[in-house]
């Protein structure tokens, strides 16, 4: 089999396997040992294991045909609440056969996108169905998650991994793959990556195939350069220096050749601001202008012109900067 | 009416399944969900036709239900008003199978985009409620030029097949074409045929009006009788209303704009927001244009989500002398001295072109016989909106450009399929959203089959990609 994607090579496959998250872990253990689990909520920031945990659980449960008892579906991507319903109806009103766990798993990714009517609906669907099936709701902020499905789910809350847990992992990766990565190879995808250990080993990955012999901080700077961030940097640049038109070309190309969101949009621009080297007061308050964008995008219809705003209001504290 | 003097896209609309161009797909798709019919009622009980205009969308239905012999009941934007209008229309008709004469039936629901609005909301819940119950197959139109359009429909996409057209391909459209004119005794040169399929974008429709508007009272046609076709564009009065605008002094000067172009207020947003950047060229006026842009996107927003329409006066106020009086600094040639940078860029001498103003728009004019580098010069300048003049050897940008959203989505229409369908894939293996893969996996899978072939072919055989989909993955 060829191996494909290392964040998914080397995804760990069992419990045991799983990295960091010990005190997470072991409740887990219990509920394959016990053969039974309630309905969970996993909340936290993106790659700190909250798929692989679930998935690892999965297999722990039910063996390696553990496929044919779980459903994963991202509310994301889902054609409304009424899909989402019927694909679980037919899903869950059959309980698992040929296994000696009486229940199936619903894995229902990014359930905190979905809006709080989708959500009563959804607490109805897991009521009528716990017989048979237990949801697992995973997402990263349980703020917003409804109360009453909180209070129906044990909620585990998987927090980013530290400093040294991080880099281990990557090392993990770089000596299987052979890689010689140095330390500041690895500091600059930690910094990139904070804690997200899918985004990290994507990283890896993307700078092992530019470079193989010496992974350093030059080949990390070398790849975000080439990803969406380094076209946000572009565009930012553009409106600092009052070419708008340019930098609304860009814009264009993020929205509509990438398919990027508004809101995936505003987060990139947010974090290069910080990285940007201009005084720090004008950071705060090109934070307070994206703060106020961030929340018209809410308010508006017009993705694109609330940014274009951005863009143009960066022309004039790029003025003030360079007097 | 005779053929004779039937408008073209009349008289050459397919009659059958096997004169349809382009879209085979589609075609299977539709066929094959009528079909089921036969068995009993699908689990679907509407079909939802998407894609650019032109591509012969109606057609097919048309053509589908000539060949299998159905009665087709044809409904159009203007008959969704009024929920009481649209179930005397077909309410009835939906639940009875057949006609007098035994004939099977159908529903076609046309020009769903021209459904815009709060006050047309209602029919698109009342043609949901008619799906729900209906008896007989339902097939819903509409072109779809920006990526939410889904959203606009939402009731009806969660409870129709969607089938989904594509441009019709320049090959296949240059045959069709050619076609045609044999059929009408036309001779006309390849190379006409070819600009035409080329500019229209895959749009057929478009390129037989063309072909038809060049042809009056011809029976040879030359790549000179090209000269005098315009864009493909109805709002010809619309760049003289902007200018008007955007040189207004007082609000209700610049109101007026709404009223004096026969464009919807949305278009009319679209062509300010195009324009704004070249009229107010200066960063203070442009950032306060903008911000007047911003405040007016959420006037409406607000009007809409509260159905109280009278917030919308404060968007046109926004929108037009909002905008019109944030000139304080500019002298509107933004425009000019645009052209001037790009004519600068294009790596010729000072010198090579003359750029003057004309009453229709910046002239560029090279000074010497360009030949090769003429398609060079010619994609240059086309980014500032430029278009050859035929017989007037120099190129013109006109002062104010149509919006180009539209233009840029059916540009990169094959290359946001391919995204969406690695995207999935992504998705699916790396159990993330669509969305998640976009933003976050695609990118650095990019770097990965970029740099190194033999991951590569790893990474795009795990994925189970196709060849035009690893193409776009490297591209």
């Amino acid at each position: 089999m060829s191996s494909g994607m290392w964040a998914e090579k080397y995804r760990p496959k069992r419990l045991d396997e799983m990295w960091n998250q010990t005190e997470i872990i072991s409740r887990l253990k219990s509920f394959v040992k016990d053969k039974n689990l309630p309905h969970l909520l996993f909340v936290g920031p993106a790659g700190t294991g909250k798929t692989t945990g679930i998935l690892a659980l999965a297999r722990d449960l039910y063996g390696p045909a553990y496929q044919n008892y779980i459903l994963e579906l991202n509310a994301s991507d889902e054609r409304g609440i009424n899909v989402i319903r019927e694909k679980v109806k037919n899903f869950a009103r059959t309980a698992a056969i040929a296994s000696e766990v009486p229940f199936k798993i619903l894995i229902m990714d990014e359930a905190d996108s979905l809006t709080s009517a989708a959500q009563h609906a959804l607490r109805r669907t897991m009521e009528i169905y716990t017989r048979t099936c237990r949801f697992v709701l995973i997402g990263n902020y349980s703020e917003n998650i409804i109360e009453p499905i909180q209070s129906r789910c044990s909620v585990f809350r998987f927090g980013p991994l530290g400093e040294e847990d991080a880099k281990g992992w990557i090392k993990h990766i770089a000596e299987n793959e052979k890689l010689n990565i140095l330390p500041e190879g690895l500091e600059a995808i930690y910094e990139a990556s904070t804690g997200d250990l899918r985004k990290a080993t994507n990283l890896l990955q993307a700078a092992a195939a530019t470079q193989r012999d010496e992974i350093d901080d030059v080949t990390i700077y070398s790849v975000l350069g080439r990803v969406s961030p380094g076209r946000v940097r572009e565009l930012i640049n553009l409106g600092l220096k009052g070419q708008f038109m340019e930098a609304r070309e860009v814009l264009r190309g993020l929205l509509i050749d990438e398919g990027l969101a508004a809101d995936d949009i505003i987060r990139l621009i947010y974090s290069e601001v910080l990285r940007l080297s201009i005084p720090e007061r004008y950071k705060v308050r090109l934070s307070d202008t994206i703060g106020e964008i961030d929340y018209r995008l809410t308010q508006g219809a017009r993705a694109e012109i609330q940014l274009s705003v951005l863009v143009a209001k960066l022309a004039i504290v790029g003025e003030e900067i360079n007097g | 009416m005779t053929a004779e003097n039937q408008p073209w896209t009349h008289r050459f609309r397919p009659s059958c399944q096997a004169e349809v161009v382009g879209n085979e797909r589609a075609l299977s798709q539709l066929r094959t969900w009528i079909r089921s019919w036969e068995k009993g009622i699908p689990k679907e009980r509407a079909a939802f036709l998407h894609g650019p205009p032109g591509v012969g969308k109606t057609s097919c239905v048309v053509a589908i239900a000539n060949d299998m012999d159905i009665d087709l009941l044809e409904v159009n934007a203007s008959d969704f008003r009024t929920k009481k209008r649209l179930e005397g229309l077909v309410g009835r008709a939906s639940l009875q199978t057949v006609t007098i004469t035994g004939k099977r039936r159908m529903i076609l629901f046309d020009e769903l985009e021209g459904v815009s609005g709060q006050q047309d909301r209602g029919g698109i819940t009342s043609i949901r409620d008619i799906i729900k119950e209906t008896m007989i197959p339902i097939v819903l139109i509409a072109t779809s030029p920006g990526e939410k359009w889904q959203d606009k429909f939402r009731p009806l996409v969660d409870v129709s097949t969607l089938i989904e057209f594509s441009p019709v391909p320049f090959g296949a459209m240059v045959r069709r074409l050619r076609e045609c004119a044999t059929e009408l005794g036309i001779s006309v040169d390849e190379e006409v045929l070819e600009y035409l399929a080329d500019r229209s974008q895959g749009d057929l429709r478009s390129t037989l009006n063309d072909l038809e508007a060049i042809s009056r009272g011809k029976e040879t046609i030359t790549i000179k009788d090209v000269e005098g076709l315009g864009m493909r564009d109805r709002k010809d009065y619309t760049p003289d209303a902007l200018n008007k605008m955007f040189s207004a002094k007082s609000l209700r000067e610049a109101r007026r704009v709404i009223s004096s172009t026969h464009i919807d207020y949305d278009t009319l947003f679209d062509w300010i927001y195009e324009n704004l950047p070249v009229v107010l060229e200066s960063p203070r006026d442009l950032a306060r244009g903008m911000e007047a842009l911003s405040r007016a996107d959420i006037h409406q927003t607000r009007a809409q989500r509260t159905q109280a329409y009278r917030l919308l006066k404060y968007m046109f106020n926004e929108m037009t002398g909002g905008v019109a009086l944030s000139r304080l600094y500019s002298t509107g040639t933004g425009l000019l001295s645009q052209v001037r940078e790009k004519t600068a860029t294009l790596g010729f001498p000072p010198g090579a072109f003359t750029v003057t103003e004309t009453k229709a728009g910046i002239e560029v004019k090279p000074v010497k016989y360009l030949g090769n580098e003429w398609r060079r010069v010619n994609n240059g300048l086309r980014e500032v909106g430029a278009q050859w003049v035929r017989g007037g050897n120099a190129w013109l940008i006109p002062y104010f450009r149509p919006p180009q959203l539209v233009w840029r989505y059916r540009r990169t229409y094959q290359s946001r399929r391919r995204r969406d369908e690695v995207a999935a894939k992504v998705a699916e293996r790396c159990h993330v959203s669509s969305k998640e893969a976009v933003a976050e996996v695609i990118p650095l899978v990019k770097v990965m089959v970029g740099g190194d072939a033999v991951m590569a072919d790893e990474i795009t055989g795990w994925l189970d990609l196709d060849d035009k989909q690893s193409k776009w993955l490297k591209s």
